[in-house]
């Protein structure tokens, strides 16, 4: 989970973890690529807008290196970026949501691209 | 003591005796002195009272995120129980203190504007439940600009809607900032008429003011959207400019004929940007116009109607694309190539032709559009 | 003879009090206009939501040009903080004045590029093109590198507009700190002017001693040596002081070739950066105001007082000397290739107050302080000075100089307040204290030496090649 606002960084992590996901949060396009080195992950979830490395530059090296390209890869963004947004896909990411978004959906999504949650 | 004497002195005993520059030197440095010194203290005491009151303003702040993170694992809840389990919780914090209350205020909007469904229900029925719509409204009722523009934020961002009457009233102010405002405000609260102020807008708007109008508009979800050519002929250039963006957003078909009737428009600005918007429409009824007003006008609106007839492409203006590409002008050339390309099939094998028998540098520019690498 | 004397040395007194008063009593009318500047930028721009720019299909669209030279060890990151840039239609062209390093490599093997069919539009002429390389990823599409024969950074610079498909052209220099939203800062006041803006300015900082990651500004401090720490007291005044006030009368002349947004329109128009000069940054503005002057165009140039740029000022005395030498020769170049401008009523207030601003305070001031220094002397040692007052003047202008600058930290206290800790704080009190002892002879100094190079041709007028634009760069005055 990678967003800059602390607030909505802490509040999806409640949230996550209250669907039974282990849930790792970074507050910048750096500490993210560090966490994604470290860790196998079975979903990231990124802001586009972040301090450091921005979102597309984390979905584009997370979908170039062997290791993790097939790890799904959930893009969040404000309205109005649909451009940006097609360039994510472009990049390989697997799904986005739109702020402002309606929680269950995101929480119905993440559970469509974690098969087996990690517990 | 005898400097102190001295100085003393200079003030005093010696002063009629200087010469005039002498006398208003020591006057200046007097000055100066007790300037430097109240500055010294002025930022100094500023400092120290700030840190006190960051520090103060970052316990409630780490306090109020905590409490509001909680409120995301409530959504499947009924929206009344969750407001009420967290409204006593909330008034426990001292609202009463103003840096508290903007601190709260704050950090519920922008997290409100993250949201749909429940969880933004349950943060509207928190600000209501926590009263903080009276002090926006009192915001609203302001003497300051300032302070009105902030109210205004916060009963849009919450969708407070009844307040749209009030805000009607401010949309005609002076005060161009307000007047924008309250503008955009009233697009998203009105249910019955949002683009009433197009009508008697007066006043120029700024290309900055036309932007965030835009960005409310087509962004605000549940808005009317009107056709917007009926704007097209106001006499107020910028209501103008702003409508024809918002034609050419929405793809309004409709518009087209008052669009032909702008091509005479005096303001280049205008005629370019109605150019652009009839190629995007792919309007192939304006082609004939295009082509007759072409020779009489400057260059950036000749490459209009260039790359216009090149999205329209209905092949009718091929070869007059064809005898752009021996123009003087470079820009006017690429567009025409550009133009050809954008023809499918056809346009490729004219450009395939062309290339066969031009110049070195318009096989360049062809090589060039045909370059998907290089973009704009 | 005593008489004679005597007489002189009233003169003198005279003559240096009244243009003490003359110089103090500008400086309190542009610390005025700034403070109502300040004030009026941050009201208005205190509620903007810079994010609706962002998103906008409307925006302007933007072309970064940064001309390259020698940079391989930082290029890479450089351009990666640049293309992270928050902003939605722009693109950024990296210009390689024929670097002797492996930038263009090192670029291309990072950045997976390849050379692309670019037909150029020569709008304005430049040393000839070698290749335009774009990447292979998509992720870097924004990305245009562009390789040219050395020609100094005014030609780079052609070139890249040249290159350019974008509206608005945003000079920088590549190893500038640039912060995220600048270009987004930068681009609002030519959507809300009711004027045409040809250029907008933006306010340069210095990065030393401050925390930086991966191109990117972390943490701001106080230089810790004491050259750099001269140098941020000498911006704040130049910048929120001097430049705001210059914004408010729409009289700027000079906009830092480390940061500047300008309509490409006019830029090509007036040919472009002219390489001729060591102060082009200076020039294009002075020529593209002309330009509007005698077209009969109202326009603006706007100052951004937001801390947006951040770069490495020179902790050496040498090298520091050579930038101060530099920015010399290119206001004397400047001044004197718009000589017509002076006091030519044709050109408003560009020519009534702009020009001849420049011209009595920014090259005539040091040499009328050399000057006086030397009278001085030369009375001293005749025994001809009346010490007291003379002291009594100095002490005057010393105290004022530090109240002005001690205002300029106000100003920087009560808007962008960039050096949070107390002790920065105190330091940069401290420091004015002593900058008009120590820091400024060095900078009268500098100017002399700029005025004896130009008069002696040693290293003007000629072309730039060459010698590149390894260091310093900005310029505060």
């Amino acid at each position: 989970m990678v967003e800059d606002e602390e607030l909505m960084l802490k509040s999806l992590e409640f949230r996550l973890k209250k669907d039974g996901y282990q849930v790792f949060a970074a507050k910048d396009g750096v500490n993210a690529l560090e966490l994604i080195k470290e860790h196998q992950f079975d979903l990231i979830i990124t802001d586009i807008m972040l301090p450091f490395v921005g979102g597309l530059e984390i979905v584009s090296k997370v979908k170039t290196d062997p290791a993790t390209k097939n790890t799904p890869v959930i893009v969040l963004s404000a309205v109005g970026l649909e451009n940006v947004v097609l360039e994510a896909f472009q990049l390989g990411a697997d799904d986005f949501i739109t702020k402002p978004f309606n929680l269950s959906e995101l929480s119905i999504r993440v559970k469509k691209h974690v098969k087996q949650p990690t517990f | 003591m005898d400097s102190v004497h001295y100085i003393q002195e200079l003030f005093t005993a010696r002063l009629p005796f200087f010469p005039s520059n002498i006398r208003a030197s020591l006057f200046i440095m007097l000055f100066c002195i007790i300037a430097f010194t109240e500055l010294y203290l002025y930022i100094i005491t500023r400092r120290l009272k700030q840190t006190w009151e960051r520090a103060r303003e970052a316990k409630y702040k780490e306090k109020i995120t905590n409490m509001l993170a909680h409120i995301v694992l409530y959504d499947e809840d009924d929206v009344t129980d969750a407001v009420n389990h967290f409204v006593p919780r909330f008034k426990k914090l001292p609202l009463r203190d103003k840096a508290v209350r903007e601190l709260l205020v704050k950090e519920l909007l922008d997290y409100h504007a993250n949201f749909t469904g429940k969880t933004a229900e349950i943060l509207k029925g928190l600000y209501l439940g926590l009263k903080l719509d009276r002090a926006a409204r009192r915001k609203i009722k302001s003497r300051y600009w300032e302070t009105q523009v902030e109210g205004i934020r916060e009963v849009t961002q919450m969708w407070i809607r009844e307040d749209a009457d009030l805000i009607l009233k401010l949309t005609d102010d002076e005060n161009s900032q307000l007047r924008m405002e309250a503008q955009t405000a009233f697009v998203k609260l009105s249910s019955d008429d949002p683009f009433r102020f197009l009508d008697r807008a007066r006043e120029r708007i700024l290309e900055w003011h036309q932007l965030v109008l835009f960005e409310v508009i087509t962004k605000t979800r549940n808005v009317q959207i009107p056709s917007f050519s009926k704007w097209l002929s106001s006499r107020n250039d910028s209501v103008v400019m702003l409508c024809l963006k918002l034609v050419k957003h929405y793809q309004q078909l409709d518009a087209i004929p008052d669009l032909i009737r702008l091509l005479m428009h005096p303001n280049l600005k205008i005629r370019s940007k109605t150019i652009n918007i009839l190629g995007i429409l792919e309007a192939e009824m304006a082609e004939e116009d295009l082509f007759n007003m072409y020779f009489d006008q400057p260059v950036e609106i000749k490459t209009e109607i260039i790359k216009a007839m090149g999205r329209i492409s209905s092949g009718n203006y091929l070869e007059f694309l064809k005898s752009r590409t021996q123009t003087d002008d470079f820009k006017i050339r690429m567009d025409a190539f550009r133009s050809i390309k954008l023809h499918g099939a056809e346009g490729r094998e004219l450009l395939n032709n062309i290339y066969q028998v031009t110049t070195s540098q318009n096989k360049a520019i062809i090589n060039h559009v045909l370059d998907e690498r290089i973009k704009g | 003879m005593n008489s004679f004397f005597y007489f002189i040395e009233q003169f003198f007194n005279n003559a240096i009090f009244y243009y003490a008063l003359f110089v103090m009593l500008s400086y309190v009318l542009l610390a005025f206009l700034s403070a109502v500047e300040m004030k009026s930028y941050l009201r208005k721009n205190s509620y903007v939501d810079y994010r609706q720019i962002l998103v906008s299909p409307n925006a302007p669209s933007v072309s970064i040009l940064a001309p390259a030279y020698n940079e391989e060890a930082t290029i890479v990151d450089n351009v990666r903080s640049l293309l992270s840039l928050h902003y939605s239609n722009f693109e950024v062209i990296i210009i390689n004045d024929g670097s002797k390093d492996k930038s263009l490599e090192t670029l291309i093997q990072y950045y997976d590029l390849e050379i692309v069919d670019f037909a150029l539009n020569e709008q304005i002429k430049t040393k000839p093109l070698k290749g335009v390389y774009k990447s292979k990823n998509p992720a870097y599409s924004k990305l245009t590198v562009v390789d040219k024969v050395n020609g100094g950074k005014s030609d780079a610079l052609n070139l890249g507009i040249n290159v350019s498909s974008k509206e608005l052209i945003l000079c920088i220099d590549v190893d500038c700190i640039v912060e995220q939203d600048a270009i987004l800062r930068m681009v609002k006041p030519f959507m809300d002017e009711s004027k045409r803006v040809i250029a907008t300015g933006g306010v340069v900082r210095i990065a030393n001693s401050c925390e930086v990651r991966d191109g990117r500004l972390i943490k701001v401090h106080l230089p810790d040596k004491i050259i750099p720490r001269f140098q941020v007291l000498e911006y704040i005044r130049a910048f929120l002081m001097g430049r705001m006030a210059w914004s408010r009368l729409n009289g700027l002349l000079l906009i830092s070739g480390a940061m500047g947004l300008f309509d490409k329109e006019i830029v090509i128009k007036c040919g472009g950066y002219n390489h001729n000069t060591v102060g082009e940054d200076m020039e294009l503005v002075v020529r593209m105001r002309r330009y509007m002057h005698e077209h009969d165009l109202p326009y603006r140039v706007v100052y951004i007082p937001d801390p947006l740029c951040w770069t490495e000022s020179p902790s050496d005395l040498n090298i520091l000397g050579r930038q101060r030498n530099r920015w010399t020769r290119g206001t004397i170049e400047t001044l004197w290739s718009h000589k017509e401008l002076f006091f030519n009523p044709r050109y408003g207030l560009l020519g009534l107050l702009s020009y001849p601003y420049w011209f009595f305070f920014e090259w005539l001031a040091p040499i009328l302080e050399f000057l006086g220094l030397f009278i001085f002397i030369t009375l001293a040692l005749m025994g001809n000075i009346n010490w007291e007052f003379s002291l009594i003047l100095m002490s005057m202008v010393y105290l004022f100089a530090i109240t002005l600058s001690t205002v300029a930290v106000l100003y920087e206290e009560l808007s962008y307040q960039q050096y949070t800790s107390g002790r920065d704080l105190i330091k940069l009190l401290l420091i004015a204290l002593i900058e008009p002892l120590l820091y400024h002879p060095l900078n009268v100094y500098w100017a002399i030496r700029g005025n004896i190079d130009i008069i002696t041709g040693k290293k003007s007028w000629g072309t730039m090649t060459r010698t590149g634009f390894g260091a310093p760069k900005v310029k505060a005055a």
